[in-house]
């Protein structure tokens, strides 16, 4: 008899098809519960203190009203709107807005790069003495800072020789708070650029000596690369939020004088809400404000994205 | 497999115009971590054109030693000569050696072309030059496809490859690799094996190479450098280093299973005793022997079994591994486990009593104290080789 071949190992059954049965819409809702459940907290948090304010601000940015809680809001449609853009004091207050952006930009960004790379790889101490000064609480630093910049017997003017009146000048006093925040700050920001030099592999860097780079050339070609998003992180706060920090010491030093020289868009906003007691016009300011930097915000944040590096996994 | 020979040349200017010499010496060569000492007082010579593998456990210093000779780290001690020159004080920028670093360090923010190019673009050599030897490299390599990509959308396999890549662009003096192979799969490792062994074939380069994986070494070497310790244990080329090992470290670590070393006396006859053991050292004849205790090693597949009556090691098989082509048995003789790698099937059973036997060739002595080998002198007594 002729034998045949048959197969040694038994095919494997055909793969099982979809699960027949959907389980029931209640045990479907209790498995796709947990995540949201783990957010809520955060989410009632955002709600109660970002998003409820933002919509009660638009709300009362088309009324009326003196912030008297028994004084009942007047709806007055688009006319906080057009009081807004028809005074020069919002033009004249977003300029300095973006002058003090730029003014801080080089506390913020330039001196910090520049503190990075220079002391890369060295002791933390220096850089903790940089840092003090974020420690030290706005107001205190401002009243330090008035005895310093006193125009009589003021330590800056004793040591430049000069008798300006830096916080009471229409030509200094914005710059004076500019130069009081970027003190405060640039502590903050070498720590940050020295975290995120510190968070660069130094394997690229001994590569491109290796490769025969030289330091300038590490620096332009590997490093600053790698740094760009740490950069456009500092960029990003200073822009959106470097006009708010100046905002205790105007408070503190100026109260946005004289003659409004030092008065930005968030002084202004204060100004309206809480000396002249008008809300609704504080919350159309707030509104333009709020659509003003999200304007700016939204492309600054693209370009940061863009410009950010995964790093090379293993 | 060629062999290399130890180089003590100074190029001569004629030679280095014709064709780069590299050689590298390494004087003394020390560095210190604090009070720790992760590269202790290392002489070598690396001929040109020679695949020296510097070989060794995580943490005997072989890295340490690498960066020392890119210029990466400052030895505390020594000095480091490429062609002759003093080169220890150079910084690696001007030292003219290629290195491939175990992450492959890749410049996540370039493409491959433009990381396979930086350093020639470092040397300011003209924008069609550098794509013309990207150009040229990325096809040895078979990466031409993959110029434009980014590191990160690579496969492990390629980042190496562009790693090598950035290494062969310039012709360097040498090249000095770390664990170039340690990130790849088992399959990939093999082929990229005979790969860099096929290319050092071509180019005839000076390569320094540095790796944990004693078939990585015991593959690619003319010359095997082992390492323990920051020091040197022994050099030469595998075969040396496999057959006759130096110390008991260096029969340790080569081979797989390891070396087996069982404690026994050399007596009056110039046989090794011991629990389980009778084995005839094949010495010449001698009236009588000075008696010693001595480490006796035998690789496991230079054992065979044989019937345990009068059989040089007698024991109790404990286990029995199949390896698909050959079995391990592993034995009890006396109170030493002794492994026995043969063609399967071995034959043997767990439980079964063993007869084990080899050829008086294939036994090594060493000192049980220093660990060192021991070679018979006629004229003399025995005495550890240095």
């Amino acid at each position: 008899m002729i034998g045949t071949f048959v197969e040694a190992v038994p095919s494997l059954p055909p793969r099982r098809a979809e699960a027949a049965a959907r389980p029931r819409a209640v045990v479907r809702l209790a498995r796709a519960a947990p995540p949201y459940l783990y957010l809520a907290p955060g989410l009632v948090l955002l709600v109660v203190w970002t998003y409820w304010p933002l919509a009660q601000t638009f709300f009362l940015s088309f009324h009326s009203w003196n912030l008297v809680p028994s004084t009942p809001m007047t709806q007055v449609g688009t006319d906080n709107y057009e009081r807004l853009l028809t005074t020069s004091a919002l033009g004249s207050s977003t300029v300095r807005t973006f002058q003090v952006i730029a003014g801080l930009l080089p506390f913020t960004l330039l001196i910090p790069l520049g503190v990075g790379l220079l002391t890369r790889g060295r002791g933390t101490v220096h850089r903790g003495l940089v840092f003090a000064p974020m420690l030290v609480a706005p107001v205190a630093g401002a009243t330090v800072w008035m005895f310093l910049l006193d125009p009589d017997a003021g330590l800056v003017n004793t040591v430049l020789g000069t008798d300006v009146n830096w916080l009471n000048g229409t030509g200094t006093a914005l710059w004076a708070i500019v130069l009081i925040t970027g003190w405060h700050l640039a502590g903050f920001a070498v720590l940050v650029v020295a975290a995120g030099l510190a968070g660069i592999d130094p394997e690229y860097t001994a590569a491109a000596r290796v490769d025969g780079a030289t330091s300038s050339q590490i620096t332009r070609w590997i490093t600053l690369p790698l740094l760009s998003p740490t950069l456009w992180f500092l960029v990003l706060m200073t822009v959106l939020l470097g006009a708010q920090w100046t905002f205790p010491l105007i408070d503190t030093l100026t109260q946005g004088g004289p003659a409004g020289s030092s008065t930005t868009v968030y002084y202004l906003l204060w100004e309206y809400g809480f000396r002249s007691n008008d809300a609704g016009l504080a919350a159309a300011a707030g509104v333009l404000f709020f659509a003003g930097f999200m304007l700016v915000a939204v492309p600054l944040a693209r370009l940061a994205d863009r410009a950010a590096v995964r790093e090379e996994g293993p | 497999m060629s062999v290399g020979q130890v180089a003590f040349t100074a190029p001569s200017g004629d030679a280095a115009l014709l064709r780069r010499m590299s050689t590298i010496r390494l004087e003394g060569l020390g560095r210190r971590f604090g009070a720790a000492v992760a590269v202790d007082d290392v002489w070598l010579d690396v001929a040109d054109g020679e695949f020296l593998v510097l070989l060794g456990p995580s943490g005997c210093g072989k890295s340490t030693l690498l960066r020392m000779i890119a210029g990466l780290l400052e030895p505390s001690a020594g000095r480091i000569l490429l062609d002759g020159a003093d080169i220890t004080a150079l910084p690696p920028q001007h030292r003219n050696l290629a290195m491939v670093f175990q992450s492959y360090a890749l410049y996540p923010h370039l493409s491959v072309s433009r990381n396979i190019g930086f350093p020639l673009r470092a040397r300011r050599r003209s924008k069609p030059e550098i794509t013309a030897k990207v150009g040229e490299v990325a096809a040895l390599l078979g990466l031409t496809d993959l110029l434009d990509r980014k590191p990160r959308q690579l496969s492990g396999g390629q980042r190496q490859r562009v790693a090598l890549g950035r290494a062969l662009v310039r012709d360097p003096g040498a090249f000095l690799m770390d664990e170039p192979l340690s990130n790849l799969d088992a399959a990939l490792r093999a082929t990229t094996r005979a790969e860099l062994v096929e290319l050092h074939r071509r180019l005839n380069a000076t390569v320094v190479y540095v790796t944990h994986d004693q078939v990585e070494a015991m593959t690619m070497a003319s010359r095997i450098v082992l390492l323990n310790e920051g020091r040197v244990e022994q050099a030469g080329p595998p075969g040396e280093v496999y057959d006759a090992p130096a110390t008991v470290f260096a029969a340790r670590f080569l081979g797989s299973p390891a070396m087996n070393l069982v404690d026994a006396a050399v007596t009056r006859d110039g046989r090794a005793h011991g629990p389980g053991i009778d084995l005839p050292l094949g010495l010449p004849d001698e009236a009588a022997f000075p008696e010693r205790p001595v480490t006796l090693g035998v690789r496991p597949e230079r054992l065979s079994i044989v019937p345990e009556d009068g059989a040089g090691l007698r024991g109790v098989v404990t286990a029995v591994e199949n390896l698909g082509g050959e079995e391990v048995a592993h034995c009890l003789v006396g109170s030493s486990q002794v492994a026995v790698r043969g063609p399967r099937p071995l034959g043997a059973r767990p439980g079964d009593r063993i007869g084990l036997t080899a050829a008086p060739a294939h036994l090594h002595l060493f000192d049980p104290v220093s660990g060192r080998r021991l070679t018979w002198q006629p004229a003399a007594t025995t005495a550890p080789k240095e």
